[in-house]
C-alpha cells in the first residue's frame, strides 16, 4: 500500500529583525524559572532572617552577639552558607544582570506603573548587587571574623555605620532590596501563574508591598540602633575569650548562698 | 478650531533606504482620523514647503480596527490608525503637530508598512490551530461548554496589530521574545476541546528559548491592546502550565 508522505513542512522564511520563537530549543527556559524561585528560596528567605537576626540589635550588643552566636553554631554551619547563600545569591546576581541588560526599557514613552516597576527592578537588582559585594566583603570576609568572635559584632558594624556615606548606602540599600524582594515575590505569583487575575495580582501587590514596607522599616530600625544613642561606643568585644578556669568542674565546697550546686558524686 | 493639521512623517522608501521625515499640512476636517489623515495626503501628495511627494504607504483594509494592519507609533506611541482620531492628537489648543511613524521593532517594507512575518511564524510554531484538516470526515466537533466559551471568547479578540509586541520591553532582537499575542493564541487553542490535543505541543514549544519565560511582567502589553485582551492573565496562566509540562516532561519522557 502506497502511504504519501506528509508534506514537509515549509521552512522558516529568513526574517529581519526579531526572530521568531525557538520552539523546544535551547535551557533558558529552566535558567529563567532557577532564578526567579532562588530570589524567594534560599535568598529571600535568607533575606527575611537576616532582617529579623539584625533586629536584635534594638536589644543591644549582647543581644545582638548572641543571634550572631547562634547562627554560627547551626549544625554545617559553613555548607549552609555556601550552599543556601553564597552560590545562589551569585547565581541569582549574574543571571538577573543577564537579564537586564537584554531588556530595552521603554518608560520614556509608555510612562505606565507596570512598565516602571519593570524598570525599578533592575534598578535596585543592580543597587543590591553592588552593596551585597561590599557588605559580604567588608562584613563576613574582612576585619574581625564574627564567626570566631560574635562578641565583636555590633561594634563592627557599629564602626562601619559611624561614616555618614557607608550609613547612607546601608539605608538606600536597605529600601532598594526589601523593595526587590517584595516586587519579585509579587513577579514570581505572577510568572508562575499563582495570581494570573487582575483582582488576584492587585490584592496580591498589597501583600507584597505591606510585607515590604514591613521588612524595610525592621531594616531601618536595626541600623538605627548602630547609629541611635542608646548603644553608642559600644564595647569592643561583648564576648571576651574566657579565662580558662571558667571551665573547670565547679568547687568542691561551695560558699554557701552560693547558686551552684553541691558537686555530683562523680566529681567528688 | 484649528484650519489645519501639522503632521510629520517618518517615511522610507525601501527597506534598506535610509529613513526621511517629510512635513504636511493638511485642511482639517471634524471626526478625522489617521486613516483619513492618510487619505488627504494621498488625494494631494504635496509637503509643507509645495514640494510634490509620494502618497504614504501603509497597510490597511478594514479600517474599522478589526483587520489589525494599520497599527503604527502615532505620536510615538503604537496604535491603530484608524481608531486614532485627529482631535485626541493635537493637544489642548489643537494645534500640536502630529508625528507619524512605522513600529519600530519591526522591519519598514516602505513608509509606514512593516513586516510582521515574526508574529505569523510565531503562531505557526506554537501551533495555534484547531487540527481538523483531514482527508475523510471527523464528525461533529467536541461540546463547548458556554463557561469555556466566554473565558476564550476575549482571547479570540486578537487582530495580529503587534502593538503587544512593539511596546514590550523584552520583545527586542537581543531575547527574540515570542511576545504576548502568541502566548495568548496558545492559550485560547489549549482551551478549545478540539484544539487541545496540541496543547502539549504547544507548552513545549513555549519553553523554548526566547519563549514564555522572557516575560519580564512590564504589562504594557495589555495596556497598549487596542482589543482589551487579558494577555497578562494569559501569560500568567501559561506560564504555569508550561512550568507544570516541564516537570512532567522531566520525569515521564
Amino acid at each position: 500500500m502506497a502511504t504519501a508522505a506528509p508534506p514537509a513542512p515549509p521552512a522558516t522564511p529568513q526574517l529581519r529583525g526579531v526572530q521568531p520563537l525557538r520552539a523546544g530549543e535551547g535551557h533558558s527556559f529552566f535558567w529563567r524559572r532557577l532564578h526567579s524561585l532562588t530570589g524567594i528560596v534560599p535568598i529571600g528567605a535568607f533575606l527575611v532572617e537576616h532582617i529579623i537576626s539584625n533586629f536584635e540589635a534594638i536589644n543591644g550588643p549582647l543581644a545582638y552577639a548572641q543571634q550572631v552566636k547562634f547562627l554560627n553554631s547551626l549544625p554545617l554551619v559553613r555548607l549552609l552558607e555556601w550552599a543556601f547563600i553564597f552560590i545562589p545569591l551569585a547565581y541569582h546576581a549574574l543571571y538577573g544582570v543577564f537579564i537586564a541588560v537584554r531588556g530595552r526599557s521603554n518608560v520614556n514613552v509608555y510612562p505606565w506603573a507596570g512598565n516602571w516597576m519593570y524598570l525599578t527592578q533592575r534598578i535596585t537588582g543592580i543597587i543590591a548587587l553592588l552593596y551585597i559585594g561590599q557588605h559580604v566583603w567588608r562584613q563576613r570576609f574582612s576585619g574581625v571574623m564574627l564567626p570566631e568572635h560574635p562578641g565583636a559584632a555590633f561594634a563592627k558594624v557599629q564602626h562601619e555605620l559611624s561614616n555618614p556615606w557607608m550609613l547612607a548606602i546601608y539605608v538606600i540599600a536597605m529600601i532598594a532590596t526589601t523593595w526587590h524582594f517584595a516586587y519579585g515575590i509579587w513577579l514570581f505569583a505572577a510568572k508562575w501563574g499563582i495570581t494570573p487575575g487582575d483582582k488576584a495580582r492587585k490584592r496580591f501587590g498589597y501583600v507584597c508591598a505591606a510585607g515590604g514596607a514591613g521588612l524595610c522599616l525592621m531594616g531601618l530600625i536595626s541600623i538605627y540602633a548602630f547609629v541611635g544613642p542608646k548603644y553608642q561606643n559600644a564595647p569592643e568585644d561583648v564576648m571576651p575569650e574566657q579565662p580558662a578556669g571558667i571551665t573547670l568542674p565547679a568547687p568542691e565546697n561551695p560558699v554557701s548562698g552560693s547558686t551552684n550546686p553541691a558537686p555530683s558524686s562523680l566529681q567528688q | 478650531m484649528p484650519s489645519t493639521i501639522k503632521v510629520e512623517i517618518k517615511r522610507q522608501s525601501s527597506p534598506d533606504s535610509s529613513p526621511i521625515t517629510e512635513k504636511f499640512e493638511i485642511p482639517y476636517r471634524p471626526g478625522m482620523n489617521i486613516t483619513s489623515l492618510l487619505g488627504e495626503i494621498a488625494l494631494n501628495p504635496v509637503d509643507v514647503t509645495g514640494k510634490s511627494t509620494t502618497p504614504i504607504t501603509y497597510d490597511s483594509n478594514c479600517l474599522e480596527e478589526i483587520c489589525g494592519s494599520c497599527a503604527m507609533l502615532i505620536n510615538g506611541k503604537a496604535s491603530m490608525a484608524c481608531s486614532a482620531l485627529v482631535d485626541k492628537l493635537t493637544g489642548p489648543n489643537k494645534d500640536q503637530t502630529i508625528t507619524l511613524a512605522p513600529l519600530s521593532k519591526f522591519p519598514v517594507v516602505r513608509d509606514l508598512a512593516v513586516d510582521r512575518s515574526v508574529l505569523f511564524e510565531n503562531l505557526k510554531k506554537v501551533k495555534a490551530w484547531v487540527p481538523i484538516d483531514g482527508t475523510y470526515d471527523l464528525g461533529t466537533g467536541p461540546r463547548q461548554f458556554p463557561q469555556v466559551q466566554e473565558q476564550r471568547y476575549p482571547l479570540s479578540n486578537c487582530i495580529s496589530c503587534c502593538c503587544c509586541m512593539e511596546v514590550c520591553p523584552q520583545f527586542n532582537d537581543v531575547t527574540n521574545f515570542v511576545g504576548a499575542a502568541t502566548i495568548a493564541q496558545a492559550k485560547l487553542f489549549n482551551m478549545d476541546p478540539a484544539g487541545a490535543v496540541l496543547a502539549e505541543d504547544r507548552l513545549r514549544a513555549l519553553a523554548g528559548d526566547g519563549g514564555i519565560q522572557e516575560c519580564g511582567f512590564a504589562q504594557n502589553c495589555v495596556q497598549a491592546c487596542p482589543k482589551g485582551l487579558p494577555l497578562t492573565e494569559a501569560i500568567s496562566d501559561m506560564g504555569r502550565d508550561v512550568f507544570v509540562q516541564q516537570v512532567k516532561d522531566l520525569f515521564t519522557r
